[in-house]
């Protein structure tokens, strides 16, 4: 890298910085932008500033979303009592292109880990209740992930959630012990919803 | 250049994110003690690491490294036990957690101790068995202390040297790591003593059978004197509070059945 003129150098540790990009593919990267079209450059650089700045969460299921409600909480014809939990928007993701799914979110933004000092405070727990007392959720779905962080997280729900008169279900295994949701195919995550299981 | 492979049977104690797909995993051994490790793909690879990095369990595991010092490198890792009836158990998991976390924070790297790794495991066979009680809690954060040589003088009084007497009251010095009568302490009003009770029951739990554990009830006044003296003691031995305890605390304080 000591070659490039220090502008070129920036942009490398910035892009560096990215998840899963090395100095090797950073250079490339920046290569590229060196030599791509103004116009796609500036595009570029418009979405990600765009991105920061129009992104939030959904008021309703912290959902990231441009509006102050997302367009799943919006949907009147979405089952407006279901709610499935997930740790993160990605989760929530995979399991929408799964397709099978028509109830409502929400996201935590997190799990529950004791080692690294995540506790039900650094969770949007408190927005989960308000949710559900509020009325009109007949079901809650835990989509954590199986692993000891995602089901000391589904255990805390399920115990904050007793005697409320709410079906509360766990998606069924076959999802991998210790696995992430965003990483199972569409097949396993749309059946682990449909066979999911009562707590 | 080949490196050597060692193989040996260790426990996870924590795992970081370090990129994308890899996770820096830090493991409590029982042949090098407390050492640390990448695992390269940990997070995407399904054949490799099948999703076997998880806090507290028991792994076997085949790793290499330039130096005894360097970051080893794991090249494989297998379950050995995943305490299923732990993971099961909301308490149990932060109990177990907190387990993990004392021991990293009281084990130097490399190292070798082979109490420290029984230990471990002894208490997470019991946690499995048994419900998690403040007792447990208590006797590991002590059994921890006195494996790893910061073992409280707990037996007689730090100044005068008189032997713990019964119906007596006492004060805990973290700085001393140890007791003192009420003549030599001069308390303040605002310090709480630390009844003998209290110190006879943590005297007794530091070498107590395991399987008798259960049949300890530490609870009211008694369980929160035995609290304050060993959380204040570690939080004064490492400079800093211990995260997964404030995660338990905040836990416990929602009141849940
Ligand atoms: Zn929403
Ligand atoms: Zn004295």
């Amino acid at each position: 890298m000591k070659a490039y003129a220090q502008p070129i150098k920036r942009l490398i540790s910035e892009l560096s910085k990215l998840p899963g990009i090395g100095e090797k593919t950073a250079t490339r990267l920046a290569n590229h932008i060196l030599k791509a079209q103004d116009e796609d450059v500036r595009k570029l650089a418009e979405s990600i500033i765009d991105v920061k700045k129009k992104i939030k969460l959904c008021r309703t299921c912290l959902n990231l979303t441009e509006a102050d409600v997302c367009h799943i909480c919006h949907d009147k014809s979405r089952d407006q009592g279901i709610i499935c939990v997930v740790e993160e928007p990605d989760a929530m993701a995979a399991i929408e292109e799964s397709g099978g799914y028509h109830g409502t979110y929400h996201v935590l933004h997190g799990a529950l880990a004791p080692l690294d000092g995540v506790g039900p405070e650094n969770l949007h727990l408190n927005e989960l209740m308000k949710r559900i007392n509020g009325g009109g959720i007949k079901e809650v779905i835990i989509a954590t992930n199986p692993d000891v962080h995602g089901e000391a997280t589904a255990l805390l729900i399920i115990k904050m959630l007793k005697g409320k008169n709410i079906k509360v279900t766990r998606i069924a295994t076959g999802v991998p012990m210790g696995g992430d949701l965003k990483y199972v195919d569409k097949m396993t995550l749309s059946k682990s919803l449909e066979f999911r299981r009562g707590m | 250049m080949t490196r050597e492979s060692f193989k040996t049977d260790a426990f996870i104690l924590r795992c970081l994110n370090y990129s994308e797909s890899d996770l820096i995993v830090t493991f409590y051994s029982s042949e090098f003690g407390k050492l640390r490790g990448i695992a390269k793909g940990a997070k995407r690879s399904k054949k490799r690491f099948a999703n076997v990095f998880e806090p507290f369990s028991l792994t076997k595991i085949i790793f290499s490294r330039h130096r005894p010092d360097a970051l080893a490198f794991i090249e494989a890792c297998e379950i050995i036990d995943h305490y299923p009836d732990i993971r099961t158990d909301l308490e149990k998991t932060l109990v177990a957690s907190y387990f993990a976390d004392l021991t990293d924070n009281f084990s130097p790297e490399g190292k070798v101790n082979i109490k420290v790794f029984e230990l471990l495991q002894n208490f997470l066979l019991l946690l499995g068995k048994e419900k998690a009680t403040e007792a447990t809690l208590r006797f590991f954060e002590l059994r921890l202390l006195k494996v790893t040589g910061f073992e409280p003088a707990l037996d007689h009084c730090a100044q005068c040297k008189i032997p713990l007497t019964n119906g007596n009251a006492y004060y805990f010095y973290p700085r001393e790591g140890g007791i003192k009568c009420f003549a030599c302490a001069r308390p303040e009003r605002y310090e709480e003593p630390l009844s003998a009770g209290a110190v006879r029951t943590l005297l007794l739990g530091k070498t107590m059978d395991l399987d008798k554990i259960k049949t300890v009830s530490l609870s009211g006044a008694l369980a929160a004197e035995c609290r304050e003296m060993l959380v204040s003691f570690i939080t004064h031995l490492l400079g800093k509070e211990i995260k997964s305890m404030k995660v338990m605390e905040q836990i416990r304080r929602m009141g849940l059945p």
